[in-house]
C-alpha cells in the first residue's frame, strides 16, 4: 500500500474505487461492517456515514511478520466509516490512551486498530474501510 | 441519530492478576490475534451488543488489567459500574481466598445495589484443580451471588454469565422502575435520568 503517496492526495479527493457499492445514496454503510479476521460484527447496516480524512492507523501485522518485512510501521487511510455515538457500534474496543488518541480494535479477536477516536472530538468514531470487511 | 438500543450497562471485571479476566472478553481467546502495537498500549474496555427477552442491550465492560492491587482500584473505576464479574482461577486457591477481599473491596468503593456474579474460570484445567465447584458454590451462596464456573480457552458458560449478570441488572432496574412510579417512593426516576439531579441513580440508597 502506498500509504506516502495517500498522505499527499488532495482533501478533495474523489471516492476511492470500490466505495460506491459499500455507500448508499444517502452516504451510509449499506453493508454490514465486520471484523476482516473473525467476523465479529462492528456496524450495523446503515449505522454509520461515510467520511474522508486522512488518518494514521498503526500497522496490524504481529510482531515476527514486522520484523520479516521492511514494510512501514502503519498506513495513511483515507476512506471510514464514522459514528458519533460509541453505542452505535455492535461490538468494538478501545485501546487505552495514546496522547489524546484511542485506538479501535476488534471485540472479539482484538486485532487492530481498525479505527481511530481522539478525545478532544467525543462525536467523531472512525472505523478505515480498509481493515474491515462488508457483508 | 435516534438511540437504537434499550439498555447501556456498565460491567466490571474483577479478581487476582491471572485469572483470565481478559479472556472472558474474547470470543476466541485461542484465536485472539494480540498485534504488537495493541498488546503494547492495552485495552482500556468493550462495547458488545445483546439481546435480552427482545430488548437491545448494550454492555461497556471494563477489564482492571494491569491494577489489579486493592489499594489501586477505588471509587473512580467503580463510578457508574453496575455489574461486576468476580473472577477466580479454580487452579489457583489464593485467587478464590481473595475473592473475599474484592467483595470487601467493592462494599467500600462500589454502588451498594450493583450486582455481583463469582466466576471459577479456566474449568476446563480439572487436572490442575485446587477449588472445589462445591466450595465456589458455597462462597456464592454464603454472599447471596449468583455462581458459575467459566473457561474462556474452550468457551464454557463465559456468553450465559455475561447474560446472566446483564438479565440480573434489567430485572433490578424494572423493579425500580416500578417501585418509583407507586405514589410515596422516592421520586420519579427513569434510567434516561440518571444523570440529572441525583449524581448516580445508583447510588440513591448509599447516601
Amino acid at each position: 500500500m502506498a500509504a506516502s503517496c495517500a498522505e499527499m492526495e488532495p482533501a478533495a479527493a474523489p471516492r476511492s474505487p470500490g466505495t460506491g457499492e459499500l455507500v448508499c445514496a444517502r452516504g451510509r454503510n449499506r453493508k454490514a461492517v465486520l471484523c476482516q479476521r473473525c467476523g465479529s460484527r462492528v456496524l450495523l447496516p446503515g449505522a454509520a456515514t461515510f467520511a474522508r480524512r486522512e488518518l494514521f492507523l498503526p500497522s496490524m501485522k504481529k510482531k515476527t511478520a514486522l520484523l520479516a518485512s521492511s514494510s512501514p510501521d502503519g498506513d495513511v487511510l483515507q476512506d471510514h466509516w464514522l459514528v458519533d455515538d460509541m453505542f452505535s457500534f455492535e461490538n468494538i474496543g478501545f485501546t487505552k490512551d495514546v496522547g489524546n488518541i484511542k485506538f479501535l480494535i476488534c471485540a472479539d479477536c482484538e486485532v487492530g486498530p481498525i479505527g481511530w477516536h481522539c478525545l478532544d472530538d467525543k462525536k467523531s468514531f472512525y472505523i478505515a474501510l480498509d481493515r474491515v470487511s462488508h457483508e | 441519530m435516534a438511540k437504537t438500543y434499550d439498555y447501556l450497562f456498565k460491567l466490571l471485571l474483577i479478581g487476582d492478576s491471572g485469572v483470565g479476566k481478559t479472556c472472558l472478553l474474547f470470543r476466541f481467546s485461542e484465536d485472539a490475534f494480540n498485534t504488537t502495537f495493541i498488546s503494547t498500549i492495552g485495552i482500556d474496555f468493550k462495547i458488545r451488543t445483546i439481546e435480552l427477552d427482545g430488548k437491545k442491550i448494550k454492555l461497556q465492560i471494563w477489564d482492571t488489567a494491569g491494577q489489579e492491587r486493592f489499594r489501586t482500584i477505588t471509587t473512580a473505576y467503580y463510578r457508574g459500574a453496575m455489574g461486576i464479574m468476580l473472577v477466580y482461577d479454580i487452579t489457583n486457591d489464593k485467587s478464590f481466598d481473595n475473592i473475599k477481599n474484592w467483595i470487601r473491596n467493592i462494599e467500600e468503593h462500589a454502588s451498594s445495589d450493583v450486582e455481583r456474579m463469582i466466576l471459577g474460570n479456566k474449568c476446563d484445567m480439572n487436572e490442575k484443580r485446587q477449588v472445589s465447584k462445591e466450595k465456589g458454590e458455597k462462597l456464592a451462596i454464603d454472599y447471596g451471588i449468583k455462581f458459575l464456573e467459566t473457561s474462556a480457552k474452550s468457551s464454557i458458560n463465559v456468553e450465559e454469565a455475561f447474560f446472566t449478570l446483564a438479565r440480573d441488572i434489567m430485572t433490578k432496574l424494572n423493579r425500580k422502575m416500578n417501585d418509583n412510579s407507586s405514589p410515596g417512593a422516592g421520586g420519579p426516576v427513569k434510567i434516561t435520568e440518571n444523570r440529572s439531579k441525583k449524581s448516580s441513580f445508583f447510588r440513591c440508597t448509599l447516601l
